[in-house]
């Protein structure tokens, strides 16, 4: 255990000492945030609020998921720091978990400040189910960052790595409702954010600021503690300690196994529909 | 089998696809021994030392290392070895301390990692990032994470390549220490003078194969035992006035015929010779130096190859 412990405190450490994660994880957010809230503000009640919210809180979620834990996992082994871990007896799964946890020791305070923000500046009511909610991120923020572990484990260079990234980061905030409503998207494309990982989360969001529950919500819960789950057994079994051990081609499906459980609910949703 | 052997190698064979980087060799290490595996680049030493290390898989033969099979019980000898490995790095905002307390976190033993700091001469960059470290100072943080848990086996790949020489010395005082210690090193190097200063026994690699083993003195008097006789003169000389020493294999003429090379089998007899010649002719010396064969020149003969080609 001793183990698991040191290695979530240096990644702490690490971390907080990063300009670039201080900048990615509040600065750049805050900023969203401010600049959309100040934009809202003129509107009044909690509607401006609620896309300022869901807006900043997926940019901060997707950044902390893809290159928070997926970009930093690429760099360590192109650098030949996991080289060095590679000799010691412990397993990649530490690291991951290390990985997770720091995601969320970073991200959780931005999440109650702007919460704390909205509430205090812009006036919105606080959420009927706040614990719930909170915890609805964190198991989201979990699973964005099991996927961005993924994509690491596939990537067999930081070039085919920040493409990957790039290929989920635009969708999943584009086409997910985060920053378009869904339903100003052209008529086909309505079906496209059922199999955007991201859309699950800006949908339980957007239901728990109406004061739903994370009962209500609880096949958007699932869904995101399936790709969690799936996402660290896959990144473990992936893991590569080295830039010289490359993957296959075919290897790179796997990426697909932390994707099916959203393709899963995308599909299953459309036929409950017919 | 030798019941005190640490590391036990039979047939051991490394195939990536069609390349072939380790051909069957066999060797033993015994306990408190430092034992150098040389060789040029792409001998197949690393890779010998990485499938010793649990780190790659073996394609064929046998390899026990402490008692544990590298492939099989990997995170058992994981916990018992020191690795110090040729190409590494650390994150660029970790202080040495810090790296130190997290390495020594992943072993079921640890020594004290302030005396690991003071030993290394890191103590006053304990608090320095890794980024701000030279490349000597990375190297002895890179050995002192190796003996964060107190091992009785080392593994050192490399560990002066690219070092200036005063922080060779440095390390080599180190493995000397090591070595007093009654700890077991295996060393691998592509530096003649690391191997024959440091390495009680060493094992010649080329092309996947162990070419000779033996200690650097067994190794030289393997040789062809020919050593070089140099000579600096005031004056200079032709090649028609060297006469013919005894045991003498062959006399040259260089630097305008002021620098005379003698390569002799009986080096002290041809050395004799040649100072009485010099002494009739009255020549005058202004330098001498008598080189003994090296593990290079050994290498060479059996390789008919450099070992930094």
């Amino acid at each position: 255990m001793k183990h698991y412990l040191a290695l979530i405190h240096i990644d702490l450490k690490l971390a907080f000492r990063q300009r670039t994660v201080i900048f990615f994880n509040y600065l750049f957010p805050f900023l969203i945030f401010f600049v959309f809230a100040e934009l809202y503000r003129s509107r009044g009640g909690n509607s401006g609020m609620e896309f300022v919210l869901r807006f900043s809180l997926s940019i901060g979620l997707l950044g902390s998921g893809l290159f928070g834990a997926g970009i930093r996992a690429i760099q360590e082994r192109e650098m030949n720091i996991l080289r060095r871990y590679k000799v010691t007896p412990i397993t990649p799964i530490p690291l991951l978990a290390a990985s997770i946890v720091t995601g969320w020791v970073i991200f959780m305070p931005y999440v109650f400040m702007v919460f704390s923000l909205a509430h205090y500046a812009y006036k919105m009511a606080w959420p009927a189910h706040l614990a719930g909610l909170f915890l609805f991120i964190a198991i989201a923020l979990a699973a964005f960052r099991a996927i961005g572990l993924v994509v690491a484990s596939v990537a067999n260079s930081m070039q085919e790595g920040t493409i990957l990234v790039q290929l989920f980061y635009f969708p999943m905030l584009l086409l997910s409702g985060a920053t378009v409503a869904v339903t100003d998207l052209p008529k086909w494309m309505h079906v496209v954010p059922k199999f955007v990982p991201s859309s699950y989360f800006v949908q339980g969001l957007e239901s728990m600021l109406h004061g739903g529950s994370l009962a209500q919500n609880w096949e958007k819960l699932l869904v995101q503690i399936v790709a969690f789950a799936v996402g660290m057994v896959v990144s473990a079994r992936m893991f590569r300690w080295e830039k010289e051990e490359k993957i296959s081609r075919a290897s790179k499906l796997w990426i697909a196994a932390v994707l099916l459980p959203f393709f899963a609910r995308g599909i299953w949703e459309i036929l409950s529909k017919r | 089998m030798n019941p005190d052997s640490v590391i036990v190698v039979e047939q051991l064979r490394k195939s990536y696809d069609a390349l072939e980087a380790v051909k069957g060799i066999e060797f033993e290490v015994k306990g408190g021994e430092v034992f150098g595996i040389l060789g040029p680049n792409g001998a197949g030493k690393t890779t010998t030392v990485e499938i010793l290390e649990g780190l790659r898989p073996r394609s064929g033969g046998l390899a026990m290392v402490l008692g544990f099979d590298p492939e099989k019980q990997t995170q058992q000898l994981k916990d018992r070895i020191g690795v110090c490995l040729q190409a590494t790095n650390l994150p660029a905002k970790m202080r040495t301390h810090e790296a130190l307390d997290l390495f020594a976190s992943f072993y079921s033993r640890g020594v004290s990692t302030q005396k690991l700091l003071e030993r290394l001469q890191l103590w006053d960059k304990r608090n320095a990032f890794y980024e701000t470290l030279s490349g000597g100072q990375k190297q002895r943080l890179a050995l002192a994470l190796a003996l964060v848990n107190d091992p009785q086996l080392l593994f050192l790949d490399e560990p002066t390549t690219g070092l200036d020489p005063q922080i060779r010395l440095e390390i080599h005082r180190l493995i000397e220490e090591l070595k007093s210690e009654k700890r077991t090193v295996v060393l691998t190097t592509h530096y003649i003078e690391e191997a024959e200063r440091l390495c009680d026994r060493v094992a010649i690699m080329d092309e996947g194969k162990i070419v000779a083993m033996g200690t650097p003195r067994e190794l030289q008097s393997r040789s062809s035992n020919v050593s070089l006789i140099q000579i600096v003169l005031a004056q200079p000389l032709t090649q028609a006035e060297l006469p013919r020493w005894p045991d003498a294999v062959s006399s040259v003429l260089e630097q305008e015929g002021r620098g005379l090379t003698v390569r002799s089998t009986r080096p002290a007899r041809t050395l004799v010779e040649v100072m009485k010649w010099m002494d009739t002719q009255g020549l005058q010396l202004e330098d001498i130096h008598l080189h003994r064969p090296t593990l290079e020149d050994v290498f060479v003969e059996l390789t008919g190859k450099k070992l930094r080609d």
